[in-house]
């Protein structure tokens, strides 16, 4: 399942509204692109879905269960997050692969090593020696190791060369068609295009437009507003 | 306790006069400091008479309950000026107030029912002083790591509590290395201990006139029951702490 709705949602950070009363649905199984300016309140919204932030007011709903009544740990187990910047928790790719996943085996660590598009033999590699490509990918294998339904994805892509922003939206591609739900907060038109089902508007924190991608004007405009 | 050690009140008079030389020195070469060195000592001097006379009625009158009011006021201000090192932690001048207020406790607690130190204000007040300021400055230094801890590596944290980590398990690498950084120089200071510095206990026990061998056996208590204040004192600081570093939806503040 995996549908998020969200109820007259607000977020309030120090006297600025950064969310304003956005009411939408997000539907399971698709790939939901979040767009807008900079500073529209995207990344915001993204960190609400995995409770890293909770609203001002409103409510977010999980199927039906408003998140605050779920077991917060259990929650993000569900949902997991890729950041925009590879962040690494650990001294090597195997270590961050068991870093929410403690009982994972090596077995397990290559196989999912195998659907990033990484070699087996990466497994014992230092993070610190690792490419920004490499790197973001062994961020979404530690994210997959952990088993979410949902995948909440900030500009995942952003960070990394062209060549590297390719292989790893490649792999998300994959993971996508096999049916996983998905938020992207993207700035980019195209990769919209490429990857998501449904797209949100946002402006000044405000929901301005949402529906199908082939039909939301701001995407057909290219993401000018 | 009249030792021929102990300088008379004329004697003390005297020793002004090693400020006079001070300030004449200071004057003569311009450097500026003349006035901060009379300030300094007029402080100092007023100060610790003003010590003297409250410690000299509380030991005559106001008995063992007096001594540990005494030093409830010394933790309460000792709490208040760790928790200013740990400002940006939420709750930061509690968590620093319980943190000192575990460790004298229970540190002093055990040399006293163990009847390691005698239970008169004369020995509480001067011994839970000094466990009260060891516990001060490792709860200080917990708490400013703690903050500067989670501010730098804000980043790292949030990336395992996304992968379904606790608060205390997302913080637990950094817990590790602000402990060790916060007990170091209390580790290093006993490992020197008696090479490189005599310290003030022992120091103004020799003074007084008592036996080396008397002054140490005191000095060695006092060692370990700053190591084991300082050490607690980190320990409950990294635990309260850590506990306001995190809302209760393990979300980092």
């Amino acid at each position: 399942m995996s549908r998020f709705d969200l109820r007259e949602v607000t977020v309030r950070r120090d006297g600025h509204l950064i969310i304003d009363r956005i009411t939408a649905t997000i539907a399971p199984g698709r790939c939901t692109a979040l767009v807008g300016p900079s500073g529209a309140g995207k990344s915001t919204l993204l960190r609400l879905f995995n409770r890293l932030d909770d609203p001002t007011s409103g409510t977010v709903l999980l199927d039906g269960a408003e998140l605050g009544s779920l077991d917060v740990l259990a929650l993000r187990r569900r949902v997991g997050l890729v950041g925009q910047r590879p962040v690494m928790v650990a001294a090597t790719v195997w270590e961050e692969l068991r870093a929410g996943a403690p009982d994972l085996a090596r077995e397990q660590a290559i196989g999912l090593l195998g659907r990033v598009g990484l070699a087996p033999e990466m497994v014992d590699r230092p993070s610190a020696g690792l490419s920004g490509g490499e790197a973001q990918r062994v961020c979404l294998a530690r994210t997959l190791a952990v088993g979410p339904e949902v995948l909440l994805l900030d500009e995942p892509t952003s960070a990394l060369d062209p060549e590297a922003a390719r292989a790893v939206e490649q792999t998300l591609g994959t993971l996508l068609g096999d049916g996983m739900t998905a938020i992207l907060v993207s700035h980019s038109a195209d990769q919209v295009r490429r990857m998501a089902d449904d797209v949100l508007v946002l402006q000044g924190g405000q929901l301005v437009e949402s529906g199908a991608v082939a039909a939301v004007e701001y995407v057909n405009r290219g993401g000018q507003a | 306790m009249s030792s021929p050690a102990v300088p008379e009140w004329t004697g003390v008079a005297l020793s002004v006069s090693l400020v006079a030389v001070a300030v004449v020195i200071a004057w003569r070469q311009h450097l500026g400091l003349a006035r901060e060195i009379v300030i300094a000592a007029v402080r100092a001097g007023v100060q610790l008479l003003a010590v003297g006379a409250v410690l000299l009625f509380l030991f005559q009158h106001a008995g063992l309950p007096g001594g540990f009011a005494w030093l409830a006021v010394m933790v309460l201000i000792a709490g208040q000026v760790a928790g200013r090192r740990g400002a940006g932690l939420h709750h930061s001048r509690y968590v620093a107030t319980a943190s000192v207020a575990v460790a004298a406790a229970v540190t002093l607690g055990v040399l006293i029912v163990f009847g390691v130190v005698e239970s008169a204000p004369r020995v509480v007040v001067p011994v839970g002083g000094m466990v009260v300021s060891g516990s001060m400055q490792a709860t200080g230094v917990t708490l400013a790591r703690m903050v500067a801890e989670a501010q730098g590596q804000r980043a790292v944290i949030e990336a395992r509590l996304a992968l379904g980590l606790s608060g205390a398990a997302a913080f637990a690498p950094h817990r590790r290395e602000l402990l060790r950084t916060a007990l170091i120089p209390t580790l290093d200071s006993t490992k020197v201990v008696g090479l490189i510095s005599l310290p003030g206990a022992m120091t103004g026990l020799i003074l007084a006139g008592v036996s080396p061998e008397v002054a140490i056996r005191y000095q060695i208590v006092v060692m370990y029951m700053l190591v084991a204040a300082a050490v607690m004192a980190a320990l409950a600081a990294a635990e309260l702490g850590q506990r306001m570093l995190f809302t209760p939806a393990q979300q980092l503040r």
